[in-house]
Formats: structure tokens, sequence, C-alpha cells
């Protein structure tokens, strides 16, 4: 060996053989010892000549050990280094740098050890060049893991679908591990479970797609894996690995020597708030296998093994959310098409319920412009709504000129003065049917009638009315005919019956000559039947003026009592002569009154009830002031007729006062009535804002009543 | 009381007669008679007249213009006269009293109350 030949300037203890025997042993032992070691070792005298160098040395220097030994080490290194020390300090260390040949440097760092020998330096040096580089390249690589960890991860994440997501991590973690296989197992809930997506080399079987028994993967071990343990077996077959037999066999099918296994876990309930809720499940396995042969498997590749089966974790977490999206968009999606059918049902009925009423409007436009009245709406202001085309043809303009116009101008000051009580009345909530004179287009006038019917809303508040407007101007005219035939009949019937009734009373006297009983009495039924003609002849002029609105009731204060007692006394003849009595109340109350009309209205209801009674009975007349059924607050004045006759039917209570009704036809002959007297005092009593009517008990007796309103100051 | 002397101005000859009898036998008064408004005109200033009984409705010259024209004349303005109408009616009544007539009795009438009723009507004493 070269250490043979080592030449020590030693100094040898001079009293000492054993003691150079022992030196020389040492030295026997040291050299191999030098040789081999690993680090650059030299030894040098106090003037820094190199005595020895190993090889290790030679190769740092890169120079031959006969190039090296016996030269000064300051010939191969800067800066210049000092070995000159302080006697107490053993050694120093620092760094320097060697010149090797062709200008190739390596920087070192160096430890010197003094005096390892007397007069022997040790220096040792370790090549940094070497390590700077290692440590570069590991840098390099860690660089290159961080960029690939992201590259495989922006691969995962830029597919939202799980398959492509678990397609790209088997094949980029095959790429970046150089592994032979990669794959994704999948646990199922039963235990068994099926590797889902693989990367392997042709070299090897691929398991895609197998199904794996629960035996395989059991129970605890998913439980390990749950708690989140990562296996690396560098070979499968050592016993270290832990694997029992049957699972070696198992995976020797596979070529699998070596494996690298880290668990895909997935959180069970992300967003629940409470922890133990929150627990981890095994979703899957993220496998390597190496076939080729055992592997250590690297910390970083166990950490990218990991980092990519939490992303893994993360994209089933996002798919599953997005399945839960998709599921939610699509139940979401069938419900809005539902409502959107619906809504689109809802619209095409309510288009089909817009045409109908429109086809509805059109019909009623139809109708009410095809009808020969007015009719209109109008509202709470008094003004046009709604008009049909008879307005326009009446008035000559359009029902849209009309529309939004106020009754007054429609129809002008003077009758829309006396169309005001009725429309306020109608305003009120009640239905007015009126007669008007209006004037159209072509200054014509028109006798109308006219009905308001009141709108009310749901809360019963009026807003506003429909007008109803019939020409009654033929109708009108005929009865002005009719009234006036009437008039002139029965004023030219009046001459010739003063002649007849005259002549008849002159014949009664018998001053013009003495009749025999029969002569007399064919006189007296002429006489009589002339004075019946009279009555009705006076009776049927007095209802037709009555009611054809000739007569104006000429209302003054009056005092009841002397119109009651009028009326007795006229009736008192015909009472005594039907043994009757008449028995009145007079009391000193006014009233606004037609004195005369009044009067007759007692007479006849007097008469009435001397003819209906029987001899002997007694007719009552009475006036009382009372409060008025609708309003408890006003009072009205009570006239009361009473009999103590046959009374009439319940149902002919009301007949009685229609023109020639009679409860007994027999009676009219009998009693010699016209059949026309509660008619006028119907219409008398009307005329002065009162009522009448009649109150019956059969075999009893009747009462016949009537009111006036109290005197207006 | 003494005998009156009525005149009837009326067209129906009928009514003149029966008119005539009537108060004849009922009063004894004397009753004259004139078929129209001028020929009662004319019998009025003529004859000495203690009320006219004028008949409202005739032709030509109705009872309203021949008692406006009686009160154009000195010798018949101051006789009383009372209208004989069919129009029973209150206004119209008032109407005639507006003219300033003296009274109205309605037909149709008895005439053997004419003498009643014209001397209720001038406040004359009837004898009974």
């Amino acid at each position: 060996m070269a250490l043979a030949h080592l030449q020590y300037p030693l100094q040898t203890p001079k009293n000492s053989s054993t003691s150079s025997r022992q030196q020389q042993t040492k030295k026997q032992l040291l050299q191999p010892m030098l040789e081999k070691a690993g680090d650059a070792i030299a030894v040098l005298d106090p003037s820094g000549t190199l005595l020895e160098v190993n090889a290790a040395a030679c190769h740092l220097f890169g120079r031959s050990r006969r190039t090296l030994v016996g030269k000064p080490l300051a010939t191969f290194i800067k800066p210049v280094l000092d070995i000159t020390f302080d006697v107490n300090q053993v050694s120093l260390n620092g760094q320097i740098t060697i010149i090797c040949p062709k200008g190739i440097e390596r920087h070192v760092e160096y430890t010197l050890t003094h005096n390892v020998y007397p007069q022997v330096h040790l220096a040792i040096f370790r090549d940094l060049t070497q390590r700077q580089a290692q440590a570069e390249e590991e840098l390099r690589w860690q660089r290159q893991r961080v960029e690939l960890f992201s590259e495989v991860t922006l691969k995962i994440r830029q597919s939202l679908q799980l398959k492509e997501i678990l397609r790209a991590t088997v094949t980029e973690v095959q790429r970046i591990l150089r592994a032979d296989r990669v794959l994704i197992y999948q646990v199922l809930a039963d235990g068994t479970g099926k590797p889902i997506s693989e990367s392997v080399l042709p070299a090897y079987p691929a398991i895609l797609g197998m199904e794996f028994p629960e035996e395989v993967f059991p129970k605890d071990y998913q439980t390990l894996y749950a708690q989140g343990r990562v296996r690396a077996i560098a070979d499968v077959h050592s016993p270290n690995a832990g694997l029992a037999d049957c699972l070696v066999e198992f995976v020797e099918q596979f070529d699998i020597q070596s494996k690298l296994i880290v668990p895909i876990l997935q959180n069970l309930n992300p967003p629940s708030p409470s922890p133990e809720n929150s627990q981890n499940q095994l979703w899957g396995l993220l496998i390597a296998h190496q076939c080729s042969g055992p592997r250590t498997w690297a910390d970083f590749e166990l950490e990218l093994m990991q980092q990519l089966a939490d992303q893994i974790s993360i994209a089933i977490a996002q798919a599953q959310l997005l399945e839960t999206l998709e599921e939610r968009v699509a139940a979401r999606t069938a419900q809005l098409q539902k409502m959107n059918h619906n809504l689109q049902q809802e619209i095409n009925d309510r288009m089909q319920a817009e045409a109908a009423l429109r086809q509805s409007e059109e019909q009623l436009r139809l109708i009410t412009n095809a009808l020969p009245v007015l009719i209109a709406y109008v509202d709470h202001q008094q003004k046009y709504r709604f008009n049909n085309k008879a307005y326009e043809d009446w008035l000559n303009q359009r029902p849209a000129d009309i529309q939004g116009s106020h009754l007054q101008s429609v129809w002008g000051e003077a009758c829309y003065r006396r169309m005001q009580p009725s429309v306020e009345a109608a305003l009120d909530g009640a239905v007015v049917t009126y007669e008007n004179e209006v004037m159209v287009h072509d200054g014509s006038t028109r006798s109308v009638n006219v009905t308001y019917i009141p709108h009310l809303d749901e809360q019963q508040t009026v807003q506003g009315f429909f007008a109803l407007t019939s020409d009654i101007s033929d109708r009108k005219a005929i009865e002005r005919m009719k009234d006036e035939f009437i008039a002139v009949v029965s004023h030219e019937l009046r001459t010739p019956l003063t002649s007849m009734h005259s002549a008849l009373k002159i014949l009664a006297t018998g001053r013009l000559g003495t009749l025999s009983v029969d002569g007399q009495q064919m006189l007296e039924i002429a006489d009589d039947n002339t004075e019946r003609l009279v009555r009705l002849v006076n009776n049927v002029l007095d209802l037709q003026r009555i009611e054809s609105g000739e007569v104006t009731m000429d209302k003054q204060a009056h005092n009841a009592a002397d119109l009651m007692i009028q009326a007795m006394e006229a009736m008192q003849p015909m009472a005594g002569q039907q043994g009757v009595t008449i028995s009145a109340y007079p009391k000193d109350i006014l009233v606004w009154a037609d004195a005369d009309y009044i009067v007759q209205t007692l007479t006849n209801l007097l008469s009435n009830a001397i003819k209906f009674s029987l001899t002997d009975g007694v007719v009552t007349l009475t006036i009382e002031v009372r409060p008025t059924p609708e309003d408890k607050t006003k009072k009205e004045v009570l006239f009361q007729v009473c009999d103590q006759g046959q009374g009439i039917p319940a149902d002919r209570l009301e007949n009685i006062f229609q023109r020639f009704y009679q409860v007994d036809s027999s009676d009219s002959r009998k009693k010699g009535g016209t059949g026309l007297g509660l008619a006028i005092c119907r219409k008398i009593i009307e005329q002065h804002e009162g009522t009448i009517w009649a109150e019956s008990t059969l075999g009893a007796g009747s009462i016949f009543s009537f009111t006036l309103p109290t005197l207006k100051r | 009381m003494e005998v009156k002397r009525v005149l009837i101005i009326d067209d129906e000859e009928s009514i003149q007669t029966v008119v005539k009898f009537g108060i004849a036998m009922a009063a004894g008064w004397e009753v004259l008679t004139a078929s129209s408004g001028p020929q009662g005109i004319d019998t009025a200033q003529s004859e000495s007249i203690d009320v006219i009984l004028l008949d409202v409705m005739m032709p030509e010259m109705d009872g309203i213009a021949t008692f406006h024209a009686l009160k154009t004349y000195p010798e018949t303005e101051e006789i009383p006269v009372i209208f004989l109408t069919a129009k029973a009616q209150t206004a119209e009544k008032n109407h005639f009293n507006d003219l300033g007539v003296s009274g109205v009795i309605t037909k149709p009438f008895n005439s053997l109350d004419l003498p009643g009723q014209i001397s209720k009507i001038l406040h004359w004493e009837l004898q009974s």
C-alpha cells in the first residue's frame, strides 16, 4: 500500500523501543483506515508541506499523490492557509478553494487539527462544490415537484367531471412518480371495491374494473385508512412489510413488488357545525405500484400522493355537490317548467276569458246599441262612463264624446234641474223612476221615462248608477188624447145630465101633474140613476184630472176639525136615511192640504162606511197625530173611518183601491157606487204625500185610514 | 123677499127650460133666457136683471168673454154674474173668482136647488 511508504517526521520517544513498536503497530492500523476514508485527508508539517495524502484527497485535488506529497499545500489552494496556530488551539476550520488542473476550482471546507503527532498536522477536506450541486439538485427537484403538483392540481381542477379528474390524476401520478401502475380504488359501502381509474405501463396487467372481495380490504384496514393512514411498502416480500402471505400471493398476480397507498377521504357532513358529525369516511385509495422491483418511496412521493388524494377528496365533494346541484337544478327546472306550464295555462285561460269578455262586451254593445232606449252608466261625479248608440241618435254626439261629460253639460241647465233630485236619490242608493221632458238635437221635445239603478260595490258604497231612458212620447200623446177625450166627454155629458136631472126633479115634485104609483116608481128609478150617472161622470173626470196631473192640489193650512165636520155634515143626511150614526171626534190639528179634496176623501170614506153598515150601526171618524213608521222622530196626522159592517176579505184589501173593483159585484148595484171612489181617494192622498190603506175583520167591520204630513211651516 | 129677475145665458135650450121651470117652481122668481153671449148682453142691457147665470162653455163667444163684455157696459157692470160650469176644479173656481165673478155653480145641478145656491152666494135673504 502507498501508505507504507509514508515517511513521517515522527518524533519517536527515545527511550522506548516498545513504544516505537506500538507506534509502528498504530501506523499499520491507521494506514488502511486513512486510505479508505471518504474524506480527503492530508498530513502536513508545521511549514505546511504536504507529508501524506489519501486517495480521496488525490481525487479532490485532481492530482496524483506523487505530485502532491512534498509540496507546500499553499501551492494548490487559495487563499494561503495560515497553519501557524496558537498553542492552545487544538484545531481550526474554514473554507478554501482548491485549484485543480485545467483551472478547475473546488470549494472545500477544511478542518485542521494540530499536532496529531508532534510536528504533524492533519487536514481534512470536504468538497463543498458537490454538496452545493446536490443541494441545488434537491431544490430543483422540489421546484419540479411543486410545479408538477400544481400542474396535476390544475388538470384535476380543470374538470368538474369526476371521471375525468380521476383519469387525469392516475395518468399524471404515474408520469411524475414513474410508477409502473397508478390506480384509484373505490371502496364501496359493502366493503367490496374496484379500481375505477388506472394508468399502467403496457408491460403489466391492467386491473381496472376488477371487483375485489371484502377480504382483500378488511374492515379494520378501512378504519385505519379512514383515520388517515398512509402505507408505503418498499418490498411486498419483505417481512418488514407485514403483509399476510395470502395477500402477497394476491398482489403477485398483478406483478406488484412495491406499493404506496394513500386514502381518499370524504367528509360526510362538511357544513355541519357539530364536530362529531363531520366524520371522515373512506371513499377510496390512491395507489401506486412498482412492478419492476422493490422501491423505496421518497417522502415527497408520499406527500404528493397525499396531496393529490386530498385534491381528489375535494373533487369528489365538488362532484357530489355538483351532482346534488344538478339534481336540484333538474328538480327546480322541472318545477319551473311545471310552473311555466301552469302559467302558460293560466295565460291561455286568461286570454280565453279576456276574449270571452271582449266577445261578451261586444255582444252587450251590440245589444245595447240595438235597443231603442238610452242606456248609460253614470259615475258618482255625475259623469257619463258608458253610453249606447241611442245617445248618438238623440243628441247627435258620439258616445265617446259624451263619456266623461257631466249630465248638466249633456242635457242643459233646465233639463238637468228636473233630473237633479232623482240623480241625487240614485247616488244615495235608491232605485228611482221618473218622467221628464228632454230636448233632442233637432230641437224637438221627447217625453221620457227614466229609471236609475244604483251600482253598489262590495262595501255597499254607491259607485254610480245605470240610467235607462225610454221614449214615451207616443204613450204620452195617447194619454193626452185619452185625457182630453175623457174631459170632453165628461163635460159634454154634464150638460144633458143637468137637464135630465133637473127635469126629473121637477117632475118628482108632482106640481106638473100627479103620476100613478108605478109612474112614480119609474120616475124614482130614472132620478136615482141620473144621480148615479152624475156621480160617475164626476168621478171619472176627477180621477182623470188627478192622474193626468192636470190637477194641482191647492194646499193650505187647515184645521182638520173643520174638514171632519164638513164631511160629517155632508154625509149626515145619508146616514140618517140608512139609520146609521156617525160619531166624529174632531181635533184642532193643522194640516197642509187641499180642503176640498180632503173633504171629498172623507165623504167618500164615510159614504162607503155608511153604505156597508147595518141599520143602527155606528160609523166612527177619528184623528190623531203619531210618529211616522219609517222615522220615529217625524210625525204625521192619521185619519180613520171605522164601520161595523161585514168586513172585507184580507186578500181584497189592496184590490179595493183599484178602479171599478168591488168586493161583491152585487153590492155595486145595491149600493149605487161608481167603483171609482177609493181609487180617487188614493190618488188624492198620494198627491198629499200621504198613504191610504184598509184593515178589516170579517163580520166585525173595517177601518180605512189615511195619513197626511203634519203642517210644514 | 121680492121676486128676483134671473137671466140665464146658455146655448142649450133644455138647460134654459129646466132652469126656468126649477127657479120658478122653487122660488117663484122670473127667469129670462138667452142662447148666446151677445143676446144675453142685449137682454141684460134692456131688462132689469138681479143676477146672470152664465154658461162658461159656449160656441163663438164663451162665458168669460161675455163676462168681460158685461163689465164694459155701465148698465150691466153692476149685475152679479154666476158661472155655470162643468169644470168644477178648485183652481178653476179660484181663477173665476179672480175675474170678479160672484160665484160658480157646477154642472150637473138640480135647477130646483138654484134659488138656494144663488141666495147663498149673493147673501140674499131667501123666503122660506
